[in-house]
C-alpha cells in the first residue's frame, strides 16, 4: 500500500491543508480566557485494535461545547475506509463494511478543518491522540498542536486532588463507564464512536461546572 | 449519514409531547438544533423581567422549579419534570419571563432555538394547539390535553394588550415636576436644606432675581461637597452649587433629553422657557423620572452597567442592549441616537473593564501602574458607528517612558489590554481578524512611538499600510489620559499640512471600491464561496463612503469629528457647493447602517451580506438610491486629487 510506505518514510513534505493548520497556532490561548470562552472539541474513535502501530481508526465521533453549551449541529460521525480488517473488532463494534467511509487523505483534512485550534478532549485521550496522529503523519503532520484534556485526568482531580496517584485507587474506578453512572448519564449507544464522545461531552459539562465551584474558571488554572 | 447523537436526541424528544406529533424528519430538523445544557444546584436558567431567549427548554434530566417573587419571597409555581416542556410561554409572546426557572436538582436541559420550531408550529396545526393550551395551563406546557384551547384565547389577548419590551415611548408618558424648589442666591445652606427637607426633595434650583437658573444642589451635594468637608451650615448657597447649569425646553424630542442626561451623566435637567439657561425655569426632570417612565431603557441598562463588577452580569445587560437595538430599529428611531446610545453602553463596558483590568494587574505593578495611558477604540466603534458587537478595533497608546523602563511598561499595559479584551469577548464583541487590538504589541506603544508611526504612514504611504492605517485615523478616547490622544491627534495634523501625495494615496484608497451597481444597475454580488450570490454592504457600500467622508474631513484639516454622518453634514457647511450631495451622503450612510444592523440582527451574523432577492421593492429602491452619491463623489475625488496622473 503506498501511504503505508510514506508512514515509515522520513521527511514527509507538509500538504497545505496541514500548513493552513499549523498556522492557526501562532497566536497561544491566553491563560486568563474565561472557560465561557473557550471551544472545546470532544472526540472519541474506534479502532481495529490497541496497537497503535499495527491498528487502524475505523470511526470518528465527535462535537463541540462552548459556553457551557453541548450544540447538537457540531456533532460528527465518521466512518474510514480501513485497509485491514481485524475480526475481533468488528465483532465489537459490528461496523462490518461502513457504506460512507472517508479516504485517509479526506478524513484528515477534514478533521484538521473540524478541530481548528480548539481544546482536544477525550476519555483516556492519549490513545485516540495516537492513532489519530498516525492517519495525519503521511501529510506531513507530526504532531497535533491543539491543548488536550483529559477527562479521565480532570474527574481524578476534582475528586481526589491534583496530587492523586491512580495505581492507588480501584481498577476502573475512573473509566467511563463508571463514571457516567457516577454522575448520572445515561449509558446508551456504548462502543460507538459518536456515542462515546456524545456521553463524554455530557461528562465535561459536567465536570467544568464542578471545576467552576472550585475555582477553575479560567484556561490557565483548567490546563495546569 | 445517520448521526449517533442526532438519533439519540430525536429518541428522546419523541417520547414527549410535542414533540411526538412531529413527523420523523421535522423531528430530525429540531434535534439537529438542540444545544445541551447542564446546570447545577440552584442556578437560574431564566429570571423573572429577563427578555426571552431564543430557546425553549425541554428537561432531560433533574428538576427545575418555576418560582414567582412575590413581596421578596419566591413562591414555588411549578415543579418541571424529566420531558416537560418550559419558557415557550415567554418566547411566543415575545416579553419578558413571568417566572424564575430555578434548578432544584443538578439538570440537563436540552435547548431549542425557536427559529426551527417556529416554522414547525405553522405548519403543523396539532402543534400550535398544543402550545394555546399550554399558554392556559400556566407555564409548563406538559400533561395537558387540547380541551384547554379554548381557555387559552382569553390569555392570548391578554398577552396581546402587554407591550413587551417597554422601551421607547412617547413624552406624553414622562413625568416632569413644574412645581420645582427654588432659592435665591446668597441663601444661607442651612436654609436651603430646610427648604428641601419640608418639601421632600432631593434638589433645590438656584435662581437670579428673573428666576433664570444659576446653579443646581443635590442631595449627594450635600453630603460631598458639605458634610464630608467639614464647612458651616452657614455657608452661601452659590459656594456649594454645581454650576452652569444644563438647560432645555420641556417639549424638546423626547431622545435629545434622555442623550443629555445620558451624556452628561445629569441626575436632574433643568427646563427654562425658551431652553436656554436666560429664561425662567418652567421644571425639572430627574433620572428617576426616566426610570420610571421606561421599563426597560438605555437609562436602566447603564445604570445596571455602572452597579455591577460582575462580566457575566455586564454581559446579559450588553444582550439586553441589543433587543433595545432591534427594538429602535423597528421603530425608525434616529440611527444618530440609536448610535449613541449603543457607543455609550459600549463604552461603559470598555472602561468598566480597563478599571477591572488595573484592579488586577496594578498590585503587581506598584510603580508601573501609575503611568498614563489613553485606552482608544478604533474603526467603526471609534466612529461611534457600531451598532452591532462585530470585530474589536483598539489600541493602547501610554505616556514616554525611560528607555530603562519602557518593557516593564509594555508588560504591564499588555496585561491590561488582555484582560480588557478577555472581558469584552466574554460581552459578546468578536476578536479582529486582523488583530488591531490593544493586546497585540504593536499596538500598544508609547507615544512616541505612535507618533512616528502616523508619521511613516503620512510621509511614506503605500497601498497596503493605509488600508490598514485608515481604521487608525478614526480612532477615540475611550478611558485614561485623554491629553496622550489629543497630543497624537495635533501631531497628526501638523504631519499632513502639505502633505498632498498622503491625501493622493488616501483618495487612491477610497476609490477602490467602485460603485456597487453593474452594468445594468444590478447589485454586484459575490461571485463564490461561502458568500456567493450575496452583497456585501459593507466592502461596496459603506467603507467607500466612510473613506470618503475620513478623506475630504482630513483635507479641510477638521479634528474631532468621527462619525461617518456627521463628517458629511459638517462637509455640507465647509463645501457649499455639494451641500446637497454631502448631506445626500450622510443620510446614505444612515440608511446602510440600518439595514446592516436589522440583517444582522435578524440572522445573527455581523449583517455585511445581504441576499438583494431577499429584500422588498421599498428597501431595494432605498439600497440603490443610497449608491448614487458614491459615484458621483468618487468623480469629484478622481478630479480634485489628480488621480488620473497618478494611477498606477
Amino acid at each position: 500500500m503506498n501511504w503505508l510506505s510514506r508512514i515509515f518514510g522520513k521527511e514527509l513534505p507538509k500538504t497545505a491543508f496541514v500548513e493552513t493548520y499549523e498556522s492557526l497556532f501562532e497566536k497561544p490561548i491566553p491563560p486568563m480566557r474565561p472557560i465561557s470562552q473557550l471551544t472545546f472539541v470532544v472526540l472519541d474513535t474506534e479502532t481495529t485494535g490497541l496497537d497503535p502501530k499495527k491498528d487502524f481508526i475505523i470511526s470518528f465521533g465527535a462535537i463541540k461545547l462552548r459556553s457551557y453549551v453541548l450544540k447538537i449541529d457540531t456533532a460528527q460521525e465518521i466512518y474510514l475506509k480501513t485497509p485491514v480488517k481485524n475480526k475481533e473488532a468488528i465483532q465489537v463494534h459490528e461496523i462490518i463494511d461502513p457504506i460512507e467511509g472517508l479516504t485517509i487523505k479526506d478524513f484528515a483534512k477534514q478533521f484538521l478543518d473540524y478541530i481548528g485550534r480548539d481544546i482536544i478532549v477525550g476519555h483516556h485521550i492519549g490513545f485516540d491522540l495516537l492513532m489519530l496522529e498516525k492517519v495525519l503523519k503521511p501529510f506531513g503532520l507530526k504532531k497535533l498542536l491543539n491543548p488536550v484534556l483529559d477527562t479521565q485526568y480532570l474527574a481524578m482531580r476534582l475528586e481526589k486532588g491534583p496530587h492523586y496517584d491512580p495505581s492507588m485507587g480501584k481498577p476502573g474506578e475512573y473509566s467511563l463507564d463508571n463514571l457516567c453512572e457516577r454522575y448520572g448519564i445515561e449509558l446508551d449507544d456504548r462502543h460507538t464512536a459518536a456515542g462515546d464522545a456524545f456521553l463524554t461531552g455530557q461528562l465535561l459539562l459536567k465536570l467544568l461546572k464542578m471545576a467552576e465551584k472550585k475555582g477553575i474558571k479560567d484556561f490557565g488554572t483548567l490546563m495546569r | 449519514m445517520a448521526n449517533v447523537i442526532v438519533n439519540r436526541v430525536k429518541e428522546f424528544l419523541k417520547r414527549y409531547p410535542p414533540f411526538s406529533f412531529l413527523s420523523e424528519d421535522s423531528l430530525e430538523q429540531v434535534a439537529k438544533e438542540v444545544e445541551v445544557r447542564y446546570f447545577s444546584e440552584n442556578e437560574l436558567l431564566f429570571e423573572q423581567g429577563d427578555p426571552a431567549q431564543q430557546y425553549f427548554f425541554v428537561l432531560k434530566e433533574g428538576s427545575v422549579l418555576l418560582t414567582e417573587k412575590k413581596d421578596g419571597q419566591e413562591e414555588i409555581v411549578e415543579v418541571c419534570d424529566e420531558g416537560d416542556v418550559f419558557g415557550v410561554l415567554a418566547l411566543l409572546g415575545k416579553r419578558p419571563y413571568l417566572l424564575n426557572a430555578r434548578v432544584k436538582e443538578e439538570s440537563l436541559v436540552y435547548a431549542i432555538p425557536v427559529a426551527v420550531f417556529e416554522k414547525i408550529l405553522h405548519e403543523n396545526s396539532r402543534v400550535g394547539l398544543y402550545f394555546a393550551a399550554g399558554f392556559a395551563s400556566g407555564q409548563v406546557v406538559v400533561r395537558t390535553d387540547l380541551s384547554q384551547s379554548q381557555k387559552a384565547r382569553t390569555t392570548f389577548k391578554e398577552i396581546s394588550r402587554d407591550s413587551g419590551l417597554l422601551i421607547f415611548t412617547g413624552q406624553s408618558d414622562l413625568n416632569y415636576s413644574s412645581d420645582v424648589l427654588t432659592c435665591p442666591q446668597h441663601t444661607l445652606i442651612r436654609d436651603a436644606v430646610a427648604a428641601m427637607a419640608e418639601k421632600g426633595v432631593g434638589s433645590i434650583v438656584i435662581v437670579n432675581e428673573k428666576d433664570h437658573p444659576l446653579g443646581i444642589i443635590t442631595d449627594k451635594d450635600l453630603r460631598n461637597r458639605l458634610i464630608a468637608r467639614n464647612k458651616s451650615y452657614d455657608t452661601p448657597v452659590e459656594e456649594l452649587m454645581t454650576t452652569p447649569v444644563i438647560t432645555k425646553r420641556k417639549d424638546a424630542a423626547f431622545s435629545e433629553l434622555y442623550l443629555t442626561m445620558i451624556k452628561n451623566r445629569l441626575h436632574h435637567l433643568i427646563f427654562t422657557e425658551d431652553g436656554s439657561s436666560d429664561s425662567p425655569i418652567t421644571g425639572i426632570l430627574s433620572d428617576h423620572d426616566i426610570l420610571l417612565s421606561q421599563g426597560n431603557s438605555p437609562a436602566v441598562l447603564i445604570n445596571a452597567l455602572m452597579n455591577t463588577w460582575e462580566i457575566h452580569e455586564m454581559a446579559k445587560i450588553r444582550d439586553r442592549a441589543e433587543k433595545l437595538l432591534a427594538y429602535y430599529l423597528e421603530n425608525e428611531v434616529s440611527i444618530e441616537f440609536v448610535a449613541s446610545i449603543i457607543s455609550e453602553i459600549n463604552d461603559i463596558i470598555i472602561r468598566r473593564a480597563v478599571e477591572m483590568a488595573k484592579k488586577k494587574h496594578d498590585p503587581d505593578f506598584p510603580e508601573i501602574s501609575k503611568v498614563k495611558f489613553c485606552f482608544l477604540s478604533l474603526g467603526s466603534e471609534g466612529r461611534e458607528e457600531q451598532l452591532l458587537r462585530t470585530d474589536l478595533d483598539n489600541a493602547i497608546v501610554f505616556e514616554n517612558v525611560p528607555l530603562s523602563k519602557v518593557e516593564e511598561t509594555k508588560e504591564y499595559m499588555l496585561l491590561i489590554a488582555q484582560q480588557v479584551i478577555e472581558i469584552l469577548l466574554a460581552c459578546g464583541f468578536k476578536p479582529c481578524p486582523a488583530d488591531i487590538m490593544a493586546n497585540n504589541p504593536k499596538y500598544c506603544q508609547p507615544l512616541s512611538t505612535w507618533k512616528a508611526m502616523f508619521s511613516d504612514w503620512i510621509h511614506s504611504p503605500n497601498q497596503q499600510a493605509l488600508m490598514n492605517a485608515t481604521i487608525f485615523f478614526d480612532y477615540r478616547a475611550i478611558i485614561g489620559n485623554k491629553v496622550l490622544a489629543e497630543e497624537l491627534t495635533e501631531h497628526i495634523y501638523n504631519e499632513i499640512a502639505g502633505k498632498s501625495i498622503f491625501l493622493n494615496f488616501l483618495a487612491k484608497n477610497a476609490l477602490l471600491n467602485p460603485p456597487p451597481l453593474g452594468f445594468f444597475r444590478n447589485f454586484i454580488v459575490e461571485k463564490s464561496g461561502e458568500q456567493k450570490d450575496k452583497f456585501d454592504i459593507k466592502l461596496r457600500a459603506m467603507m467607500p463612503l466612510a473613506d470618503i467622508a475620513r478623506l475630504l474631513v482630513l483635507s479641510h484639516r477638521v479634528v474631532g469629528i468621527n462619525n461617518t454622518f456627521k463628517r458629511f453634514e459638517k462637509l455640507a457647511d465647509l463645501e457649499p457647493n455639494y451641500r446637497e450631495l454631502m448631506l445626500e451622503a450622510g443620510k446614505a450612510y444612515e440608511i446602510l447602517m440600518r439595514m446592516r444592523a436589522i440583517e444582522g440582527l435578524n440572522s445573527g451574523s455581523s449583517g455585511r451580506y445581504i441576499q438583494p432577492e431577499k429584500l422588498g421593492k421599498l428597501q431595494r429602491q432605498l439600497l440603490k438610491n443610497a449608491f448614487a452619491p458614491i459615484d458621483e463623489l468618487q468623480k469629484i475625488i478622481q478630479v480634485r486629487f489628480q488621480l488620473g496622473y497618478f494611477r498606477n
